[in-house]
């Protein structure tokens, strides 16, 4: 597999404090990638630097082999975080869905929309018209991962999709995510502290503590993680 | 008490009646308010927005230029743009001053501060979440504006009713550029201080009465909109 990211020697700094610190990292291209380590570790950072939403203090990082810098909102355009407490715009569950969709000029946005909720088990005739504060904080979730599904992404980055979450809901998270992988190719970067929900889908772990990659942590008993794609 | 209750009953009269004096004063109102209120959404939303958005320099001194002009007496908005648009002043050859739309003028300028300070205000107390959810979903600049003015509507539309509620009621503005002529610039709030002055209590009373069912009307459908919005 060709990789659709690479990380050469990437730090980022907030004010003074450095975040993170990645010599070298690869994910190839169609993998499931997991994040694990504990909070504050770096995991949240280094997935908006893979969505571009934040450009690295320092270091390169490759996209399908080309540089990202000065290309972020084009890039944007191909893949898509689905942050920790994600948050729905002020208006119905349809109109959310669809926001991504209309702004990448999609045309049969409808019917990705249906297909979107139906992919996160909400009923499209049910869930479709509501607005947002009409739904539990389970259900916002899953329409923002609809949001994401339905741009059918080329990658796909999850913070932490299981946190809050009860068994159900989380199973049909899994299902929605692995659905895009087999149905689109979408590369997926999933961090969590659920190890046991990740590695069921986890084509490798990477652990990250203290804004580096680091070898797994063997109090966690999850121990021995395959080794980081470098 | 006699005098408010006959005052009151010839005012029914005249309103009942339609009495043509009293509704030109109440349509010139409501074209100036109109005007008045098109320019200061058009130009204060975009401006409030960047300003509660946006960083840069001097930012600090927009926003105190602002709060300043906000407390600005209406008598000397007047006489600047008075002195602006009268025949020797530098925009005199527009024909301005005791116009309708030289009412605008003066009345953009008090609006504007209000649309400008409460949209900056709305768009700061945005939930942080909403740019990188906005970006990540592939959203570009134009999208991103316009998508965080829709997110910030409600504190738009509190802006838009309190902007209305001053232009809509002033009268300083209104005199000094107006003029006051009847059947041309006479609004309702000069209106009233006119025919009082004369001792036309009804004719006060007509005007006074129409003035707040409009100011209630429009408070009770942005509500109305708020309620049905949020519901």
């Amino acid at each position: 597999m060709s990789a659709l990211y690479e990380l050469d020697h990437v730090v980022q700094r907030y004010g003074e404090r450095e975040v993170l610190h990645l010599d070298a990292l690869a994910v190839p291209e169609g993998a499931i990638i997991g994040l694990v380590g504990p909070n504050g570790g770096g995991k949240s950072t280094l997935l908006r630097l893979l969505a571009f939403l934040e450009t690295p203090a320092e270091g390169t990082i490759l996209y399908r082999g080309e540089p990202a810098g000065g290309r972020e909102y084009a890039l944007r355009g191909e893949v898509t975080c689905f942050p920790q407490e994600p948050y729905l715009l002020k208006r119905s569950v349809r109109a959310n869905v669809a926001f991504g969709l209309e702004a990448r000029g999609a045309t049969d946005v409808a019917e990705r929309v249906a297909t979107a909720l139906a992919l996160v088990g909400l009923d499209p005739a049910r869930f479709a018209g509501r607005m947002w504060h009409q739904l539990s904080g389970g259900e916002v979730k899953r329409v923002a991962l609809a949001a994401r599904l339905a741009l059918r992404p080329r990658a796909l980055l999850l913070d932490e999709p299981t946190a809050n979450l009860d068994r159900d809901s989380a199973e049909l998270v899994r299902r929605a995510v692995t659905t895009a992988r087999e149905r689109h190719g979408t590369t997926l970067v999933i961090s969590g502290h659920d190890h046991e929900w990740l590695k069921a889908i986890c084509d490798d772990m990477l652990w990250i503590r203290d804004g580096q990659l680091a070898a797994p942590s063997t109090e966690a008993g999850h121990a021995p993680w395959p080794q980081p794609a470098v | 008490m006699n005098y408010i209750l006959d005052g009151l009953r010839q005012a029914l009269e005249l309103l009942l009646g339609g009495d043509p004096a009293t509704f030109s004063a109440v349509w010139t109102t409501l074209l100036v308010t109109l005007e008045a209120m098109a320019a200061t959404l058009v130009l204060g939303a975009p401006a409030g927005f960047l300003l509660g958005y946006a960083d840069f320099p001097g930012k600090r001194a927009a926003r105190l230029a602002v709060e300043t002009f906000l407390s600005f007496p209406t008598v000397v908005i007047g006489l600047v743009v008075y002195a602006f648009i009268s025949r020797r002043g530098p925009l005199g050859e527009l024909g301005l001053l005791f116009t309708v739309p030289g009412m605008a003028v003066g009345l953009t300028i008090l609006g504007l501060p209000i649309v400008i300070a409460l949209t900056a205000q709305a768009v700061e107390n945005l939930d942080p979440r909403l740019r990188p959810t906005l970006l990540t979903l592939g959203a570009g600049p134009r999208q991103v504006f316009f998508a965080t003015l829709g997110e910030a509507r409600f504190g738009l539309l509190l802006a838009a009713t309190a902007a209305f509620g001053r232009i809509f009621s002033e009268i300083g503005i209104s005199m000094m550029l107006g003029g006051n002529i009847k059947w041309s610039t006479r609004t309702i709030t000069t209106a009233i201080a006119l025919e009082t002055g004369k001792g036309e209590f009804a004719t006060g009373i007509a005007l006074g009465i129409v003035l707040m069912i409009i100011a209630f009307a429009v408070n009770l459908a942005a509500s109305a909109f708020r309620r049905r919005s949020a519901a």
